[in-house]
């Protein structure tokens, strides 16, 4: 203990570390702040458009005349709101869409709209705490530690310790862990302060503290490696940095494009392609081209399923389903495709202690892959909830009655 | 002159036997070279697929069957955003913006299907490509190699032989620039070469020129910046400390923190957002598959007027095309004011972006390559404002015919009449009247005038650092 408290009173007393530290916190408390500025934004956006949403969709439906052009006029609000810890990863939020307005017509046609920001954003990336966490605290504790064994020796007074102390471990062991704890406080304060603003759950905050602690432990135990060689103390920073830039940034890039390469997706573009001929086709083809697959699905409306006119709103959403079937094998290799590369990566992450913390917070936080294709899988939901609410008042045609819409489907995002 | 050359061949030779810079230097070497390999590469793919397919839109377009004319309206047309020659150094946004568009009338979509959005997410950086391996890592490159060009000198003695021997602190600066100078230049061999392929491939030299000397400049920046440091301060490893230090904050902080400031002091409102906003607005312009709207009564009136008739199916125009016409007009002038808008704010967020290269050289550069490559964010403002008006015209020309070679009597009857929907059918040879569509960056002069402002930031750097350079020369004490 003793050895604890004459450590930190030497850290204080060394403008170099302190200055580290210092930096740390800042950058830290910076990421967070500007993270938690983002998360809180976009929940207003979300908020307005809520309203903006609802009173939309009532104008569009009071001027409607019959179920069809109601259905085609009636807009939905679907989104992902920001996790509790999304201020701290934000993830696929600057590339993925988390809000869509859907309605009744052939969804692959909608989902794939990109409501993205800005693309610097997305190219250069936000500093998140993730980042800053992941990436640029453990090249802060090189530079902290990399020097402690190799400066004494520079100055002369390694041995000389060594020998005082009796065995090695009790002269760098408090000295490292000192210098350890102080950069993990000065990472992990801003963060857990940030997390109680935010009410992230504790579980989360517990979970995403002890990644970024572990990762931190394990690049504490490459500096040691390297720092019990006998090199000068640029070639060890060097080879430091070195092993930083192999581990942070080589290693994750070059998985990507492995992955990427071994795991190809569908061309996007052919999706749309696909359902674009289909459902235009279905104008110049007979009827029952569109309504033979689509009474195959659903059966129930087979007593209705006659068209006699060239147009009827039945048959027009009708074919829009199918064109959505047509498209159905592409756009599900498509997604299928997109869970594999995050799987693949998944599994390399554990090569990179970089990519293994900023992958496994934006999982916390609900900002990963998988949960934006998890959001597209609700949209899907919704709507096809939207055509089961639709579909028996296309074919029964019960008298108009916009009273009904009361009861129209409302869009629920993941708890 | 021949002293500089001699102090420079020293450095290179203590370099070439130092095992640390020989892998560094090796390792930068086989990355650069295998990253440039694989990116042009990939941007020639990226190329001739979405060329194939601009050909393959606009050849099923002219495919389709006689059909009336709003729907082709509907059945819309694809644009592709074809990257120019230099995204093989510099792909710059094309991975995060969707590279097809569908075109359609009385909507501006998105542009959709980013690679960003299925590719493998590793966290932290990009993938990697040949201007960002410039941009981050080169310069740590020359921070292993040049740390100790004076320092080595000082802390083994040299230094103080050096200068006794009658050499300048100016004349021993100028043979470590030259040997730092060499390194860069041997460095730039790959940008060189890939901007000449670029050239090969179309691109305009001045581009392709200016590309090389800004990141020539950029390597220039770190190079005096790194003399600078090895000159000012006494001890070795504080010297690499604080270098790595600088590149942290320069080439990893500040970029990302200038996002997250242009993110927060300009406000710019998602497609979503501004078309829910924009939506009011529309319905006070009226409904153009609806000819009954109330919306056109004044437009009903004048056109009556124009051909003194008292009833629209009097007309000798088809009243719904008419109807289609002019609510396309309105809706495209109030989308275009949103979207223009949108992308004002958008091009300020990225001024304030840019404006942090006046403490990130990196930040400078990479704003000054992409807008050189013509991969940045206004090239793509441009895409969609070429992609607009080819949606515009073509649709327009289609409300044109659905005025002009339909009667009002069968337009009106279609949906329930079987022969009056079979009249309406426009012959297929009409559908030549969509524009052929190659998508190319502005001109290399419009490309360079958005690079200057970033490239000067890097002059300024360049300029300061040189008086630091010289004034720790004129100093230089054992």
């Amino acid at each position: 203990m003793s050895a604890l408290l004459r450590e930190t009173r030497f850290l204080l007393r060394d403008r170099g570390a302190v200055l580290w530290i210092a930096l740390a916190l800042l950058l830290s408390a910076a990421a967070t702040g500007f993270g938690i500025v983002e998360v809180r934004d976009q929940r207003a956006t979300i908020a307005m458009l809520l309203e903006e949403d609802a009173r939309e969709r009532k104008s569009a439906l009071a001027g409607q005349e019959d179920w069809g052009g109601a259905a085609y006029a009636a807009f939905h609000l679907t989104y992902a709101p920001p996790s509790d810890l999304a201020f701290a990863a934000l993830g696929q939020r600057d590339t993925a869409p988390w809000l869509h307005r859907v309605r009744i017509l052939a969804l692959e046609g909608q989902i794939h709209e990109a409501d993205t920001r800005n693309a610097d954003f997305g190219l250069i990336g936000r500093f998140d705490f993730a980042f800053m966490a992941a990436t640029l605290a453990p090249l802060l504790l090189i530079l902290l530690l990399h020097d402690l064994r190799s400066a004494e020796r520079v100055a002369g007074r390694h041995d000389l310790l060594v020998a005082t102390a009796g065995a090695a471990r009790q002269v760098w062991l408090p000295r490292a862990l000192v210098r350890f704890i102080g950069l993990s406080l000065g990472v992990m304060v801003p963060f857990w302060i940030g997390a109680g603003f935010e009410g992230t759950a504790p579980g989360k905050v517990v979970t995403g503290s002890a990644l970024v602690i572990g990762a931190l432990l394990i690049w504490w135990l490459l500096v040691e490696l390297v720092a019990r060689g006998k090199a000068s103390p640029p070639v060890q920073l060097t080879g430091l940095v070195g092993l930083w830039i192999a581990l942070a940034l080589l290693v994750p890039a070059t998985a990507r494009a492995l992955i990427e390469a071994h795991t190809p997706v569908p061309d996007g573009a052919e999706i749309l392609m696909l359902q674009r001929e289909a459902v235009n086709d279905a104008w110049d083809k007979p009827k029952a081209a569109t309504m033979q697959p689509f009474l195959a699905r659903y059966p129930e409306w087979q007593a209705w399923g006659a068209v006699d006119k060239p147009f009827a709103w039945k048959w027009y959403f009708a074919f829009q389903e199918v064109g959505d079937m047509q498209a159905e094998p592409l756009a599900k290799s498509w997604r299928e495709g997109g869970l594999a590369r995050d799987k693949a990566a998944g599994i390399a992450a554990f090569l990179s202690p970089a990519s293994l913390v900023e992958r496994g917070f934006e999982r916390l936080a609900g900002t990963d892959s998988r949960a934006t294709i998890a959001y597209e899988d609700r949209v899907r939901l919704f709507h096809a909830k939207l055509r089961a609410f639709h579909y028996p008042l296309l074919f029964r045609e019960p008298p108009y009655d916009p009273l009904a819409f009361a009861k129209l489907p409302r869009y629920r995002p993941e708890p | 002159m021949s002293l500089v050359f001699r102090i420079a061949r020293e450095e290179w030779r203590l370099w070439s036997r130092s095992r640390v810079v020989v892998i560094a230097a090796l390792t930068i070497a086989v990355l650069v070279g295998v990253t440039s390999l694989l990116t042009a590469r990939g941007v020639a793919d990226q190329a001739a697929n979405r060329t194939a397919r601009q050909a393959e839109a606009e050849a099923a377009f002219f495919a389709q069957p006689d059909r009336h004319p709003h729907r082709m309206v509907h059945y819309g047309h694809y644009a592709f955003r074809t990257p120019p020659p230099l995204a093989v150094f510099d792909p710059g946004v094309d991975a995060v913006t969707g590279q097809s568009i569908f075109l359609e009338g009385h909507r501006q979509n998105t542009a959709m299907f980013a690679d960003a959005r299925s590719g493998a997410d590793l966290g932290g950086f990009a993938a990697l490509t040949p201007a960002s391996l410039y941009q981050l890592l080169v310069p740590l490159l020359l921070i292993v190699l040049g740390h100790g060009i004076v320092l080595r000198e000082r802390e083994s003695g040299t230094l103080a032989v050096h200068l006794a021997q009658g050499q300048s602190g100016l004349t021993l600066m100028l043979g470590k620039a030259l040997a730092l100078a060499g390194v860069g230049g041997l460095l730039l061999l790959p940008v060189a070469a890939l901007a000449l392929a670029a050239i090969a491939g179309g691109e305009a030299p001045l581009a392709a020129v200016l590309l090389v000397g800004g990141y020539a400049l950029y390597l220039a920046v770190w190079a005096l910046f790194v003399l600078a440091v090895s000159l000012w301060l006494d001890r070795r490893s504080v010297a690499l400390g604080m270098l790595v230090f600088a590149w942290l904050v320069t080439s990893l902080v500040v970029p990302r923190i200038a996002i997250d400031a242009a993110s927060a002091a300009v406000e710019a409102p998602g497609k979503i957002e501004s078309d829910l906003a924009m939506l009011s607005r529309q319905r006070a312009i009226g409904d153009g598959h609806n000819a009954a709207d109330p919306a056109f009564e004044a437009l009903r009136k004048q056109v009556l007027d124009q051909y003194g008739k008292q009833d629209v199916a009097q007309l000798p125009i088809n009243w719904r095309g008419v109807v289609a016409d002019y609510s396309e007009k309105k809706l495209t002038a109030l989308m275009n004011e949103i979207a223009e808008d949108r992308m004002t704010r958008e091009a300020a967020q990225s001024r304030v972006v840019t404006a942090f290269g006046i403490v990130s050289p990196a930040l400078a550069l990479g704003a000054a390559s992409r807008a050189l490559a013509g991969t940045d964010l206004a090239t793509h403002h441009r895409f969609l404002r070429e992609s607009e008006v080819l949606r515009y015209d073509f649709v327009q020309a289609l409300n044109n015919l659905h005025a002009r070679a339909l009667t009002y009597a069968d337009d009106a009857a279609r949906s329930s009449d079987p022969e009056a929907e079979a009249r309406t059918r426009v012959s297929a040879k009409a559908w030549s009247l969509l524009a052929s569509f190659r998508f190319v960056p502005d001109p290399a002069s419009a490309r360079a005038a958005r690079a200057v402002q970033p490239l000067g930031l890097l002059v300024f750097w360049l300029a300061v650092l040189c008086c630091a350079v010289v004034v720790g020369a004129r100093r230089l004490r054992p």
